[in-house]
């Protein structure tokens, strides 16, 4: 490659070069928003559709998150779905027995429901992370069980029913727009999100959790507590689908047993198209949160189009899955067979 | 890699394409859209079949989309996408009615235009359309029920359980209708109601000892769509087919061999084509600034005498009943 003469193209191919998943994320991105653009220009370019859209993935990007860090551990989280209603159950509970006869509720009510909302998820969490880390139980299995087990509690708190009819209030509350811009669901995946992006980057807590992710007997004989850490992630793991679960509490103005059933496969696909290694140890979040906003904007775009059935969408996502896992091989492989052939000359 | 970027563009340009060739935006008139528990259920199949009809027939940009499974989440995710395009009517068939209110205040807040079918609870609609009202169906059962008894002989009235609300009042209102219409018929008076509790095993099974122990017992009128079905089985079985009738509610395809073999001569339905035409046809009523009021003719089979439901001021009910037979049993596709 030259390196004396950096031509706008050079460089780009040189950024392009420093994290090829991102950018690969970011052009996809581009091209689809090109594409509507061509096609269905008013009907997605609006502030309204953005807006909605912002509030939409909030609550199943949350629950990625939170498989994320367990992914980068090698291990994932498939009980994020369960948690999160569980959680929203109990406090749609609370909120019940909290709103007053004038369909009010007390100033403390939110920041209540939230405090517990996530000690809640935490508790769940960490349930997990001792059934992975103490009992050496698969995630997958381990994680699939609570999280059935969860679905299971709100069953029967509930036994099916939607758990509803409490103020309004805290709906309309989680549904503001900040300054009529910026929907409150999007502000708590911001603060969640760079929380997570601090603890992964900035903090020992996150190499250690690369460590792990990258060999668990490395690690173990480096002297870290590899248990501890496993319950950390789960817990945080566990916060995250707490707060998914509050936003949904809010979206949707009740509770109930099987809210985003579809959930969990989601979030798994999310992550993995966000570039973490499902054998652990590798993964960011920016990838993370490009898959997310990537597949809401497949979604809603599709939904723009009256002929395409819902049908499309599983085999667009699937699709755009394998695209960019096959890219990953291929880039990968070049790559090598450019340097090796540098390497000759 | 340059290539490869190039190919990916053109994959993802051109997929897209192929879909959405063949569809001619139509900026003219209202655009409509039915949104269903889901897309693939049968019941909602054939009442797309209703909406693609109606489209054809008006030219109007009317169309159902329904998610790939049902989920109530989905569902409110679907419509907000729709409100957000800015469509000018929803008319929606709720999963779950609770999960719902939020999402449907939004769309009214946004001008849109909200319809509802199966969704009589829910505040934050313009309307919401009921295929009949219970008396009325209740009635048109015991109609059914009376044709096949020859207008004569003792009844009984299934219901899934005393507490269910609308059975019961279907059950009632075929009481009121025979005592009115059926001199000759009489309400079995040891037994005026059993309990199939939604289980055509029990419907089977009480059925039988009714007709053992009552042998004058000659029609049972079913609510439950288990009822009906359940009573013919132990018709079939005990040999008094011609002898004695029943019928009430009942899927087609799943009782067609019972109506061919003439087992049981009808069942009553109502059918969601007819449903999803009717919504698209009010929204256009509302979108033209019609007032909604007294009867309301929505120039749909047994949606041309609509009511609204006593004490309420968006419930509004047809007269959309249908008759199944061994003669339309195989047009509905469920």
């Amino acid at each position: 490659m030259m390196k004396k003469e950096m031509t706008p193209f050079a460089r780009f191919e040189k950024m392009y070069a420093s994290d090829r998943h991102l950018w690969r994320l970011i052009i996809m991105i581009i091209v689809w928003m090109i594409f509507i653009a061509l096609t269905r220009f008013s009907k997605f370019y609006s502030i309204l559709n953005f807006q909605t859209m912002a509030s939409q993935f909030p609550e199943f990007g949350l629950m990625s998150l939170g498989v994320m860090l367990c992914m980068i551990t090698g291990g994932i989280d498939l009980s994020v779905v369960g948690v999160a209603n569980f959680t929203s159950i109990l406090m749609a509970f609370l909120l019940l027995n909290l709103t007053n006869a004038a369909g009010g509720l007390p100033g403390y009510a939110i920041p209540l429901v939230f405090g517990l909302g996530i000690l809640i998820g935490a508790a769940a969490g960490i349930f997990n992370g001792i059934l992975v880390s103490k009992f050496n139980i698969p995630p997958i299995l381990a994680t699939m069980g609570s999280g059935e087990l969860f679905t299971g509690l709100c069953l029967a708190l509930t036994k099916g029913n939607a758990v509803s009819k409490f103020s309004r209030v805290y709906s309309r509350t989680i549904n503001n727009k900040i300054a009529g811009l910026v929907p409150v669901q999007l502000l708590i995946f911001i603060v969640m999100a760079v929380f997570i992006w601090f603890l992964l980057s900035r903090t020992v807590f996150g190499t250690k959790l690369y460590m792990l992710g990258t060999s668990a007997t490395a690690a173990k004989f480096s002297g870290l507590r590899n248990d501890r850490l496993l319950i950390k992630t789960y817990m945080v793991s566990g916060m995250c689908a707490a707060l998914g679960g509050l936003i949904m509490l809010a979206n949707y103005n009740s509770a109930r047993a099987d809210y985003g059933s579809v959930y969990t496969l989601q979030c798994v696909l999310i992550v993995v198209l966000g570039g973490v290694n499902p054998n652990g140890g590798k993964g960011k979040i920016s990838g993370v949160v490009l898959a997310i906003i990537l597949l809401r904007m497949l979604e809603t775009g599709i939904n723009r189009f009256p002929s395409i059935s819902s049908y499309y969408i599983s085999l667009i996502w699937g699709g755009v899955l394998i695209l960019v896992m096959v890219l990953n091989y291929f880039t990968e492989n070049s790559t090598r067979f450019i340097k090796r052939q540098m390497l000759q000359q | 890699m340059k290539k490869i970027l190039v190919l990916m563009i053109i994959v993802l340009m051109v997929v897209p394409m192929v879909f959405a060739a063949g569809q001619a935006e139509k900026k003219t008139g209202y655009e409509i859209v039915v949104v269903p528990k889901d897309a693939s259920n049968p019941w909602f199949v054939r009442m797309k079949v209703g909406v693609d009809e109606y489209a054809k027939e008006t030219g109007l940009n009317v169309y159902q989309k329904g998610t790939a499974q049902i989920d109530a989440t989905l569902q409110a995710q679907l419509i907000q996408d729709l409100i957000a395009q800015g469509v000018d009517a929803l008319c929606v068939v709720p999963v779950d009615l609770e999960s719902l209110e939020p999402v449907l205040s939004q769309a009214r807040k946004a001008g849109i235009v909200v319809i509802t079918h199966e969704g009589a609870g829910l505040e934050n609609v313009d309307y919401d359309i009921e295929a009949f009202s219970n008396a009325g169906y209740g009635a048109f059962i015991m109609d059914n029920l009376a044709e096949a008894m020859n207008f004569e002989g003792v009844y009984t009235t299934m219901v899934a359980s005393l507490t269910n609300g609308s059975h019961n009042e279907w059950a009632d209102a075929g009481v009121a209708r025979q005592k009115e219409a059926y001199p000759k018929m009489q309400l079995l008076a040891a037994e005026k109601r059993v309990e199939s509790f939604d289980n055509g095993d029990v419907a089977y099974n009480g059925a039988k000892e009714l007709f053992k122990k009552y042998p004058k017992l000659k029609g049972v009128m079913g609510t439950s769509s288990y009822d009906a079905p359940g009573v013919a089985r132990a018709i079939e079985e005990l040999g008094l087919i011609g002898k004695a009738f029943t019928s009430g509610t009942g899927m087609p395809l799943d009782n067609a061999a019972l109506l061919e073999s003439g087992v049981v001569q009808s069942l009553t339905l109502w059918d969601p084509a007819l449903a999803g035409k009717a919504m698209i046809a009010l929204a256009v009523k509302v979108l033209d600034g019609e007032k909604i009021e007294g009867v309301v003719d929505l120039g749909v089979d047994g949606y041309t005498n609509m009511k609204f439901k006593k004490g309420s001021k968006t419930v509004l009910e047809g007269e959309g009943w249908i008759v199944i037979n061994a003669k339309n049993v195989y047009d509905f596709g469920f």
